[in-house]
């Protein structure tokens, strides 16, 4: 099924007759990697045991399974298909900054609590990928991130990590 | 009970005002999704499938049907309007719905699909209230041996009917059965592929899993998109279709309707498939087959129509066999699952609030979809001015928090990254996360009716031949592959005859 509206989008433009971009090296890597999973996977399941059809043991059915993803992974590096993918470019760099920014998020979250990164998440993705101005990325991000706190740790009862902000407010008395 | 009583019951379960109130809720923000491009039906449920957790099953799934069927009115919209489909099944609408709003013709489009879904999501509903009880009963008769083989059809039908390469999404739905073998073995209880961590001791989060890929890596996709918010210049006017209008379509909705319907039973069916199918017919049958491309009112009606109808009977085989037939039945199966209830033949009997107040409310949530779409549509197109970043940055925001309350652990919110750069990966290679899902759900059930097949069978694999039905499904899928090698070579041979653009949206490329 067409899953990104995007792709749906490019289906309507894409003619039959259009070239296709021969990498097949680009096509193979995944295929490759999937077909590592798969062994890798069929040897782990193997080493829980199999037991027999009569008595499965636990490594069974995740051996039939892996078998699947090693055989097709298999196929698609011997024979990869020739279908068009999207071009990794500039962009795709900046998608990597923002896998980088959820990673540096979570860990700030258990150490420091909700409230600093949750700002400084929001002003790097409105400003930075976003491209807003920046007095609407300040007041977002505020407003977004304490509404956010209230919303969900005070109204939902969610039971957030220690948040250094709240800690010096009370520390400070308010 | 007979079925008018069932109803009866489940409009009084429909008609309570918290759930009246999640119908509109779920039709509202299905709209309105569906209107906002980048965030589709999958990608919104995934991202509220935490806050389902506090609410009362019947009150989530009564708000989650009404965003996906919602959304393939939304959808309509932004296709008709901008030539920018909101959601994959309006895509095909796009074709004629532009054309007709370049000939000053958008308020006709607009009327036309809303009175098509209104009609098509109805009949197909009336079809479920009556099927629906049937099929439960015929489904219980059957073992184990025949849901292997009905789970084994539905991910067939979903890897083959999808618009993807087969391969890919079979080694994906491989993908899926391993990562939910994740955990405790569910038999012996020992530990499989948890490498230590007590984190994976109870495997992956469902939730997780699929607001990752779908949440997240649609997120994350979106980055390397520019896409800025659209203001719409287009007048909308004459909704109401004029009776020339109505008598030249009536035929489209009304096919478009039973097409719909089917389709949307059979595993693997859903939106997408029945609004190209309705297309292809209406070309087919056609007088002047030309027209379409060109404006054609039957190309907006009768997709329309069938694409509704189909969103609607899909939740024939979840509700009654346990089978999710596309990524967002599946995620609906994931909501009941958390909140304790198996969907199987079983459901109609043990949860008849449950399974009859979810059938009356989408009587209702249709009804409030042909009132909110008729005369509120220029609010709707207001939203499309709401900008992509910050609809970005607090969509992920709200991922975070979300996935972190389920279990109140961040080891999930890693999981959550983890899948959401997985999607973003599957996205770029040409790999579907939609098999990997489906097959996610099913996996645990799938194993357990495999091991019990075994059991009965004495570790005899014939058991899958010897039972009827279970026999009769796989012949199914035999044929169902012979048909896909065939029809591979036929199409390749006709490769050298020329092709009309439009057809190139193919139904089971």
């Amino acid at each position: 099924m067409v899953t990104s509206i995007l792709e749906a989008g490019q289906r309507l433009e894409r003619s039959e007759d259009e070239t296709l971009p021969r990498r097949a090296g680009l096509n193979r890597l995944p295929a490759l990697v999937l077909f590592i999973v798969g062994v890798a996977a069929m040897i782990g399941a193997w080493n829980l045991s199999v037991g027999s059809l009569q008595h499965p043991q636990p490594g069974l059915w995740p051996f039939v399974v892996s078998f699947v993803i090693a055989l097709t992974g298999g196929i698609l590096t011997l024979f990869p298909e020739q279908i068009p993918l999207e071009a990794w470019n500039r962009r795709s760099l900046g998608v990597i900054g923002g896998i980088v920014s959820l990673g540096v998020f979570i860990i700030l979250f258990e150490t420091i609590g909700f409230i600093i990164p949750a700002i400084l998440m929001l002003v790097l993705w409105l400003k930075v990928f976003g491209g807003e101005r920046w007095i609407p990325t300040i007041i977002l991000s505020i407003v977004g991130s304490a509404t956010s706190y209230l919303l969900f740790a005070e109204l939902l009862g969610v039971p957030f990590p220690q948040d250094i902000v709240l800690n010096a407010l009370s520390w400070i008395g308010i | 009970m007979d079925t008018l009583d069932s109803l009866t019951l489940g409009f009084s379960v429909a008609f309570e005002p918290t759930n009246l109130l999640f119908v509109l809720i779920g039709v509202v923000i299905g709209t309105a999704i569906g209107v906002l491009p980048g965030l589709g039906p999958t990608a919104t449920i995934a991202l509220l499938l935490p806050i389902t957790y506090t609410m009362d099953a019947t009150t989530s799934i009564i708000m989650l049907a009404g965003i996906y069927y919602g959304s393939m009115y939304g959808g309509t919209i932004t296709s008709v309007l901008l030539r920018l489909p909101g959601e994959a099944a309006s895509v095909v609408t796009a074709i004629d719905g532009y054309q007709m709003t370049k000939q000053g013709r958008a308020g006709t489009a607009l009327g036309i699909a809303a009175i098509g879904s209104f009609i098509g999501g109805t009949v197909s509903i009336i079809g479920l209230t009556f099927l629906a009880p049937m099929l439960a009963n015929v489904a219980l008769a059957m073992g184990p041996a025949a849901y292997v083989a009905l789970m084994v059809l539905g991910l067939f039908l979903v890897t083959s009917i999808g618009t993807g390469s087969t391969i890919k999404s079979l080694c994906m739905a491989g993908l899926g059965l391993a990562l939910s073998t994740v955990g405790q073995d569910p038999i012996d209880g020992s530990s499989r592929f948890t490498f230590g961590s007590v984190g994976l001791l109870s495997g992956f989060d469902f939730v997780a899993v699929a607001m990752g890929l779908f949440g997240v890596g649609e997120l994350l996709h979106s980055l390397e998109k520019s896409e800025h918010g659209q203001a719409i210049k287009v007048k909308i006017k004459n909704i109401w279709p004029s009776r020339k209008d109505m008598k030249e379509s009536s035929g489209a909705i009304a096919r478009g309707s039973v097409l719909g319907f089917f389709i949307g039973v059979l595993p693997g069916g859903g939106g997408v498939i029945s609004s190209l199918a309705s297309y292809a017919m209406e070309k087919k049958r056609a007088k002047d087959p030309s027209r379409f491309g060109k404006g054609a009112i039957e190309g907006v009606a009768g997709p329309e129509t069938a694409n509704n109808a189909s969103s609607t009977s899909a939740f024939i085989p979840l509700l009654v066999l346990g089978i999710p037939s596309n990524v967002v039945l599946a995620l609906i199966f994931g909501a009941l699952l958390m909140h304790g209830m198996t969907p199987g033949p079983q459901l109609i009997a043990e949860q008849p609030n449950l399974f009859w107040g979810i059938i009356a409310s989408m009587y209702i949530g249709n009804l409030m979809l042909l009132v909110l779409n008729i005369p509120l549509v220029g609010v709707f197109v207001q939203m499309l001015r709401v900008r992509t970043g910050i609809l970005i940055a607090f969509a992920l925001l709200i991922v975070m928090i979300g996935v972190f309350s389920i279990n109140n652990s961040p080891f999930d919110m890693w999981v959550v990254l983890g899948f959401g750069v997985l999607g973003w990966l599957m996205n770029k290679t040409g790999f579907d996360p939609g098999p990997l899902v489906l097959a996610f759900v099913l996996g645990p059930i799938l194993e357990k009716s495999f091991r019990q097949s075994m059991l009965i069978s004495g570790g005899s694999l014939e058991i899958f031949v010897t039972d009827p039905a279970a026999a009769l499904i796989f012949g199914a899928i035999a044929l169902g592959i012979l048909y896909k090698v065939l029809g591979t070579r036929l199409k390749r041979r006709k490769k050298t005859a020329p092709v009309i653009p439009a057809e190139s949206v193919d139904i089971d490329s």
